[in-house]
């Protein structure tokens, strides 16, 4: 591997060798060695070593909300802690503190939810606007979407903020969604908003996490359809095929290669003796472990190893052009039936601000949907990457998926 | 409690006026169930919306014959082997010289506070890949054993751990008709040279068959309408079925209707089949102790106590091991939000089980009453119609009560009455009954069979109207019954998860929602406590339903 040779082209070598060119970024950033040689990796890529407190960070947020102090020394609040949250300093996008104030009630239905780090983040809006309160309601994405069909016009909700698009797009489907204005949907690139009426908040992408001792970035194909056939793959691969997200990436390849291509490359996978995990968490965490060469992975996975265990031998790559490199994403719509539609509206834009962004890369891992916020941990920014193209509301059609995976034997 | 031979002879007095309830009970039963009922009427509302030949072509579908097949030979299988272990723990607790009788029959009971989500998860990550006993054995360099292991998914692993989580409906039951027996029918047998095996299979089995078919047809139900244990192991049976479609929206969500009809009309089947097998004279869980130890099992005392322990071994020693090692294991590596949990949650759980448990009885009583003193055919429909909202999976009923009190009230009753009802903690609490009530009327209705006639007839022929006889009389003797009944729902609300997601008040989080909120991350560590706390809690309501044995 030469890592550092292919390092400087990588801006100009997007379309052959992109995909290993970022991985090689990760390799510096995360991996380069243990302790201190790994922060000063971080280093590279923007902040430095005193980042501790408020160093890094706080200069970026000084700079872009020169209006009000009391917000730009907010903006670390926002920030998660932890190693790949250091070294952050280039933030662009729309600071809160150029934005409307939020001043109101607003009733959110939140499907999903990440564990509650989306409550924390109401949280911290709350004290930033004494005079706002958001009244979240929790349930499963789609429990969360049905019920708000099933109210209709009745609907308490004003805003519904899902972790799947799939979600929104049936809650769209029916008519119940208001059109956004562009001034909220404008920051987001068109594919993370098909139509006006649902944004996506937070991106996360398809990957391949694999065991840097064992294998190269060289070992993996571009494309996932050949993955059944590479050396290195072979008994020591693994899926979590019950966890939605995989299913989604199924789904996609469904629809982008054919039910034909789709089951052939399952029971290739089969046949390959591929390992099945509970979820995809510890798909990554026994790719660090050793015990696989390779799994399938949502991105962030990884990460939450990385964080966990900086030493690990693990890395990304990601496919391109195919359902291995599908993005999928959190999302918000505001409900037509909602009396406070223009509070909504400026929630929303709050969610896509530069401190929201930063929130949900540097504490869940995700992709920003804001250009002008960097992923973390050396992650390729979303314009690097090649998802295919595939209109998300298409993933909620998983019956067939589940029948194809049934049949081969997956599921 | 015995009836004197005096009061015998003035039944004949009063009969007229006792044999059947009055018409206000008739019509306080009837409007019971047809309150219960309604909810359902939602699924054929929405199946309105399709078309005949779409909704024939589903039906007709191949899904939908293998799901059909898949639901009844889970059911068969639980229920069987819920008989199979439910039945012998429960001769054994009560008929035996078990040492440590007690301790034995709270271990046999308290797998039913274990919540099926969670009994499947910790199997799931105790013998499912890359779970604690594959590495185990890995570790210990009989990683070759691996391979023999059956899988834990499947019809196999679903019906295993259902069976070892409900169960206890059938033990609890089948205590209870022992504990009523009359053993001096036993003894008579023996003195005639039966041998015991003989003297129960002639004797004990048919007087207690009533009371295992109600625990039987409680486990059946249960099994239906059971959303966690087959989509943590991944067996499609209607539940799970109904969940993915409702995920998939569009056509999905009218499939998810037509396969919630199918899922009705399988349950009206059992209900029927189950009133043929049972005579009417079902025990509950609460009847009154007259259990003498009858059995001794000689040398065999201590080799027999290995059965509960082994059980226990299962139902109760592994899941509460699996999370007591979630909760030392550290979590994955990132910093969870959200709020820790707080005791508050379960203050909450407590405060609308409690709500739950006192409102199903007093609909329950209405029902039992009559069902308990009416041969008519009304009274049994009332009756059986109660149990059709249990099998329900708790997303639909939710979803149907989403329906009627958010857009049907708005359209009928304007914004103000949706407001008022939608999302309300009594909404929640009556979503509770229409799930649980058959818990409540079950063991209520075998008390209301247990009180002697005679009595109520004492009681008037003293002066005392219908209505103060049934305080003063009746209300006493069926207390132990009512007791149990909301001793069963309480512990059944406790660990509620979907009905409680889709209708909680907004800001109401109870120990489930935090679990599901936890969970659904990926942070089992932090589920861990609050799983604790839950089955804690919920074991504290088996106190009353364990009561009544006065044995050591």
């Amino acid at each position: 591997m030469t890592d550092d040779a292919t390092h400087d082209h990588m801006s100009d070598d997007d379309t052959t060798t992109g995909r290993r060119t970022y991985r090689r970024r990760r390799v510096l950033a995360g991996l380069g060695a243990a302790g201190a040689a790994g922060l000063a990796g971080c280093g590279g890529l923007g902040g430095s070593e005193s980042d501790s407190g408020s160093g890094g960070g706080g200069g970026g947020a000084g700079g872009g909300s020169s209006g009000d102090d009391a917000i730009g020394a907010a903006f670390d609040d926002f920030r998660g802690s932890g190693p790949l949250a250091q070294g952050r300093s280039d933030i662009g996008g729309t600071r809160i503190a150029d934005l409307p104030n939020l001043s109101g009630e607003l009733t959110i239905y939140l499907g999903g939810g990440e564990g509650g780090l989306y409550r924390d983040l109401l949280a911290k809006f709350e004290r930033i606007y004494p005079d706002f309160t958001a009244t979240p309601r929790e349930s499963g994405s789609a429990d969360a979407a049905n019920t708000i069909i099933n109210e209709g016009g009745a609907t308490p909700a004003d805003v519904f903020w899902s972790v799947d698009a799939g979600a929104l797009a049936a809650v769209s489907a029916e008519g119940l969604s208001a059109e956004l204005p562009s001034e909220v949907v404008d920051p987001v690139p068109e594919a993370f908003h098909p139509d006006e009426t649902w944004v996506g908040t937070a991106g996360r992408a398809r990957a391949v996490p694999y065991n840097t001792e064992e294998l190269s970035d060289d070992d993996i194909p571009d494309s996932v359809m050949e993955f059944p056939e590479v050396e290195g793959f072979r008994d020591a691969i693994g899926w979590a095929p019950t966890y939605g997200a995989f299913q989604s990436f199924v789904t996609a390849m469904r629809l982008l290669e054919g039910e034909d291509a789709t089951r052939e490359w399952l029971q290739g996978m089969l046949d390959a003796g591929v390992t099945e995990y509970n979820n995809e968490f510890l798909v990554s965490n026994s790719v660090a472990d050793g015990a696989l060469n390779g799994g399938l992975a949502n991105h962030y996975y990884a990460l939450r190893v990385q964080a966990a265990r900086p030493d690990a031998p693990i890395d990304l790559a990601f496919t391109s052009g195919d359902a291995g490199g599908l993005i999928n994403v959190a999302g918000a719509s505001v409900l037509s039936a909602s009396r406070n539609q223009e509070l909504a509206f400026d929630f929303v834009r709050h969610l896509l601000s530069a401190e929201a962004q930063e929130f949900f890369a540097t504490r869940t891992y995700s992709y920003p949907m804001v250009a002008d916020i960097p992923p973390v941990g050396g992650l390729p920014p979303v314009s690097e990457l090649n998802p295919p193209s595939i209109d998300l509301r298409e993933l909620s059609d998983i019956q067939p998926t589940l029948e194809l995976m049934r049949d081969v034997g997956v599921l | 409690m015995a009836p004197g031979g005096g009061v015998g002879r003035v039944r004949g007095l009063l009969a007229s006026d006792d044999d059947e309830p009055n018409v206000a009970v008739v019509l306080l039963a009837a409007g019971v169930a047809a309150a219960v009922l309604s909810p359902l009427l939602w699924l054929f509302v929405s199946a309105a919306d399709l078309s005949v030949g779409d909704a024939v072509g589903l039906v007709a579908s191949g899904t939908t014959t293998d799901v059909l097949v898949n639901s009844l030979a889970l059911v068969t299988l639980v229920t069987g082997a819920s008989i199979a272990l439910g039945v012998p723990l429960a001769v054994l607790t009560v008929q035996t010289d078990l040492p440590f009788r007690r301790l034995w029959t709270v271990l046999a009971a308290l797998p039913l506070v274990v919540p099926s989500y969670i009994g499947a998860f910790a199997y799931v990550s105790a013998f499912g890949p890359s779970g604690a006993l594959p590495d185990l054995l890995a570790e210990y360099g009989l990683g070759f054993v691996n391979a023999y292991i059956p899988t834990v998914y499947g019809l196999g692993g679903t019906a295993l751990v259902l069976t070892l989580f409900t169960y206890p409906y059938v033990f609890l039951t089948t205590r209870a008709s022992l504990l009523s027996f009359d053993t001096t029918q036993l003894e008579a047998a023996r003195t005639l040279n039966h041998s015991y095996p003989r003297a129960f299979r002639r004797v004990i089995l048919p007087q207690i068959a009533p009371g295992v078919t109600a625990g039987a047809l409680l486990v059946a139900l249960y099994t239906l309408s059971d959303f966690g244990t087959p989509a943590i192991m991944r067996f499609d049976v209607f539940t799970r079925v109904i969940y993915v479609e409702l995920n998939s929206f569009g056509v999905g969500r009218a499939n998810a209707t037509l396969l919630s009809i199918q899922l009705l009309a399988v349950t009206a089947v059992i209900l029927a089949l189950e009133s043929r097998v049972s005579g009417d004279t079902a025990a509950g869980y609460g009847t009154p102790s007259s259990a003498k130890r009858v059995v001794s099992l000689g040398w065999l005392r201590w080799p027999a106590a290995g059965i509960p322990a082994f059980v226990s071994v299962f139902t109760l020693a592994l899941p509460v091991g699996i999370l007591t090692m979630w909760l030392v294991r550290s979590g994955p590596g990132y910093s969870g939000g959200g709020l820790a949990f707080r005791p508050e949650f379960a203050t909450n759980s407590a405060y609308v089980a409690v709500l739950t448990a006192a409102a199903t009885v007093l609909f329950a009583l209405p029902v039992a009453y009559y069902a308990g003193r009416s041969d008519s055919l009304l009274a049994r429909a009332v009756d059986r119609a109660t149990y059709l909202g249990y099998a329900m999976p708790g997303v639909v009923l939710g979803l149907a009560l989403v329906f009627f009190s958010s857009r049907w009230l708005l359209e009928t009753f304007g914004a103000g009455a949706a407001q008022l009802v939608y999302q309300s903690l009594p909404l929640l609490v009556f979503a509770y009954v229409v799930r649980f009530l058959p818990q409540a009327v079950g063991s209520t209705r075998s008390s209301v069979l247990g009180v002697d006639r005679d009595l109520v007839g004492a009681a008037r022929l003293l002066g005392a109207n219908p209505r103060s006889a049934f305080r003063r009389v009746t209300l006493p003797l069926i207390s132990p019954g009512l007791l149990a009944g909301a001793a069963l729902v309480f512990l059944t609300t406790m660990k509620e998860l979907d009905t409680t997601l889709i209708l909680h008040p907004t800001g109401f989080t109870t120990i489930v929602t935090y679990i599901w909120r936890v969970q659904e991350a990926g942070y089992y560590g932090r589920a861990a406590l609050p799983a604790l706390v839950l089955v804690a809690v919920s074991g504290l309501s088996m106190i009353p339903l364990l009561k009544g044995s006065d044995d050591a």
